[in-house]
């Protein structure tokens, strides 16, 4: 115990000294990211995000210097609330970051009793912004997704879908409301759920292939699922005209590593491959990003920047007002509306992003082309496509 | 059952002493919190093992019913939330009955069957939306209540609670191995067919050994749900429900009773506070090479190790 105590004093004594030896004029940020654990590539995404969102603001604002304190949560919910106190301890204004819903929800509920704002595009789950807590913030939502899925086969004029959906929350959820948005249109559909764990896709496919006979086939899962389902459809190459994902599935990484299970798949997707910026602020971003990373941004880097760039706004007008340690992030991070790397940003009494809707990518000769909605469309829809 | 002026003085520093030191910061105070749940499902492990000589991996199972239990019966029920844990892990005990058709198995196959049960009890929990909330899970679930002025869902509330439901733990654990069912499932360690012969029930006492076992994991199942105040499917039946405390007993010795609760605590707290401070990422290597190091210089665990050592001093004074 005695060993333990006196471990226990030297961290903290090399944690206040860390602390102490920020600058006067710096505010302390936390970041709460899994960088290991089973969200690890996931969180080390939005982390790039989140450094070069810190590198722009101190280039751009010229009055207010942001520091960052990063946290490893590990994906696991007991270190996100440890990671979270932590980050409290060390003297942080507010914090962004978090991954997976079963982390976010308990790390913000601890952020929330310390009365520090939260900030994130980790987690969808409806439940998060149901607390009504006032300082959490998201940028994304399931609702966003859902408006690009059914707006893209809205474009297609389909009349029947099969949904295949994992049975977690977050692909549950988007399944279930995908299913009742297309029913309504008059969409024949069906739902197919599968275990997060199942790896061999075939006896759905072939249930689709000659049960349900639709014109598309939704999928809705994560990365290792859209592999399995691809692999499967090109083995037994159902007639369908589209196959559409969602969420981690028309990235660089997945044209790259499946050449021939992805041409003409399509999923959500913020930028085209290779990315193209319009705005000034976009054109900074990816120029800082290439210049910390040598990589093109993604997805991940994109929200990750957005959330952070909104909330050292936030706290930049807080210090301004003299209210950044009277609950004047939060006051003002309800405040936000503004055009982002991601659409307009305006937040409900929740604390949900009102404005969000995602774009349909679809991969064609090895890059992503945005194809919906049309007034962001980088390239002509290849339909009906299908990688086999 | 005597206790050694050691033992009242580590007593009443957990009690008096950490709290004191270490109740205002919030950080160190989750570690230990979360250490001690690890802690309190490697000893109802090596309890199953020990006393009932069953390797098991579905350890989860029981803190994932005890969890969804007491969180189901506070919310929808209204039960109070210190009643509804120990319904929690009654409820553990109403799962482990599902699993006594596996009891007669042995070795890898029951280790596996009862892993099994974790994975159907996982499914259950998804698919019976209506009460589980499903793969959306449980957000919001009630916080300990103030006890006689004493917030006990604050950091040394939850703290307290969960020292006191160990004590208790170990109380049980030492009153079972001293009486004569202990000497029983202790004979039955070195032939299962001989205590049989003399008349011993051998599944009845594994069956209780399992219940007990099992109580316990799902106290503390519904402990954290109450410390996390969120719940859902792939979180309570996660394997490393079962891993971590496997480890955490093996580093600490899973044959003594307090080997799983300091192999616990120290395992999470210096991976946390030492080597996560020195190597940010990837500090569970410095962690795994050091299990496997104990594994082959101290196969007893380190409970055995230290005694070693104090008896040497003890020699040398």
């Amino acid at each position: 115990m005695n060993r333990i105590s006196s471990k226990i004093g030297l961290v903290a004594a090399a944690l206040s000294l860390h602390v102490g030896g920020a600058f006067a004029d710096e505010i302390l940020v936390g970041a709460e990211i899994p960088l290991t654990g089973s969200l690890a590539r996931v969180g080390a995404g939005m982390h790039e995000g989140i450094s070069v969102a810190v590198d722009v603001f101190n280039k751009t604002n010229g009055k207010h210097t942001i520091k960052i304190v990063t946290a490893d949560d590990e994906s696991a919910p007991a270190k996100a609330i440890a990671a979270v106190e932590k980050l409290a301890g060390d003297g942080v204004v507010a914090i962004t970051g978090g991954y997976g819903s079963n982390n976010i929800g308990p790390a913000s509920d601890a952020a929330n009793k310390l009365g520090l704002p939260y900030i994130t595009s980790g987690g969808v789950a409806e439940n998060l912004t149901e607390r009504g807590y006032k300082t959490f913030f998201r940028i994304n939502n399931t609702a966003g997704y859902q408006k690009a899925m059914v707006g893209l086969l809205d474009t297609m004029q389909i009349k029947s879908a099969s949904v295949v959906y994992s049975t977690k929350e977050a692909t549950a959820d988007l399944a279930k409301d995908v299913e009742k948005e297309l029913a309504a249109k008059g969409v024949a559909v069906t739902l197919h759920a599968f275990d997060p764990a199942i790896t061999d896709f075939k006896p759905i496919i072939n249930k689709v292939r000659l049960q349900d006979k639709p014109e598309v086939i939704v999928m809705v899962g994560y990365e290792n699922d859209y592999v399995g389902i691809l692999r499967a459809a090109k083995v037994l190459k159902p007639k369908v005209k589209a196959m559409v994902g969602v969420w981690s599935l028309a990235t660089p990484k997945m044209a790259s590593d499946f050449p021939d299970l992805m041409p003409s798949v399509y999923g959500t997707a913020l930028l085209p491959f290779p990315a193209e910026f319009q705005t000034e602020e976009g054109k900074r971003f990816a120029d800082t990003y290439m210049k910390l990373y040598n990589k093109a941004p993604d997805y991940l880097g994109q929200f990750g920047f957005v959330q952070s760039m909104i909330l050292f706004e936030a706290i930049a007008r807080a210090a301004d007002a003299g209210t950044l340690k009277s609950g004047g992030i939060a006051q003002e991070l309800a405040r936000t509306d503004r055009q982002t790397l991601i659409g307009r940003v305006q937040f409900s009494d929740k604390g949900d992003n009102l404005n969000f809707v995602h774009r349909m990518g679809q991969h064609q000769d090895g890059k992503i082309a945005i194809v919906w909605p049309s007034d962001a469309a980088t390239g002509k829809m290849n339909f009906p496509g299908v990688p086999w | 059952m005597k206790m050694s002026k050691t033992g009242l003085a580590v007593i009443f520093a957990a009690y008096v002493l950490v709290p004191l030191l270490l109740g205002s910061n919030s950080y160190v105070m989750s570690l230990i919190v979360a250490a001690m749940i690890i802690g309190g499902i490697a000893l109802a492990w090596a309890l199953l093992g020990n006393l009932g000589g069953m390797v098991s991996f579905g350890h989860s199972a029981f803190f994932g019913v005890g969890a969804y239990v007491s969180a189901i019966l506070t919310m929808k029920a209204g039960v109070p939330v210190l009643a509804a844990m120990l319904l929690g892990g009654a409820g553990a005990v109403a799962a482990s009955l599902a699993m006594l058709p596996v009891l007669r198995l042995k070795g890898p196959y029951f280790a596996l069957a009862i892993l099994a049960y974790a994975h159907i009890f996982k499914i259950l929990a998804t698919e019976w939306s209506s009460v589980t909330g499903g793969s959306a899970g449980l957000a919001s679930v009630p916080r300990f209540p103030t006890l006689m002025g004493v917030d006990l869902s604050s950091k040394t509330g939850s703290y307290l609670i969960v020292l006191s439901l160990l004590l208790v733990f170990i109380a049980a654990y030492r009153l079972i191995r001293s009486s004569h069912y202990g000497i029983a499932l202790r004979a039955m360690h070195d032939s299962e067919d001989a205590t049989r012969v003399v008349g011993v029930n051998s599944t009845l006492l594994k069956a209780l050994m399992l219940f007990v076992s099992a109580f316990m994991t799902g106290v503390i199942g519904a402990f954290n749900v109450h410390y996390i105040n969120f719940l859902e499917p792939d979180y309570a039946f996660s394997g490393l429900w079962v891993t971590l405390p496997i480890v955490a007993a093996i580093f600490g010795g899973y044959r003594t009773i307090l080997g799983p609760l300091v192999g616990a605590v120290t395992v999470y707290l210096v991976d946390q506070l030492v080597f996560k401070n020195l190597i940010p990422s990837g500090h569970q290597l410095v962690l795994g090479a050091l299990l496997v190091a104990m594994i082959i210089f101290s196969p007893g665990g380190l409970m055995p190790l230290l005694r070693k050592g104090s008896r040497r001093k003890h020699a040398a004074a």
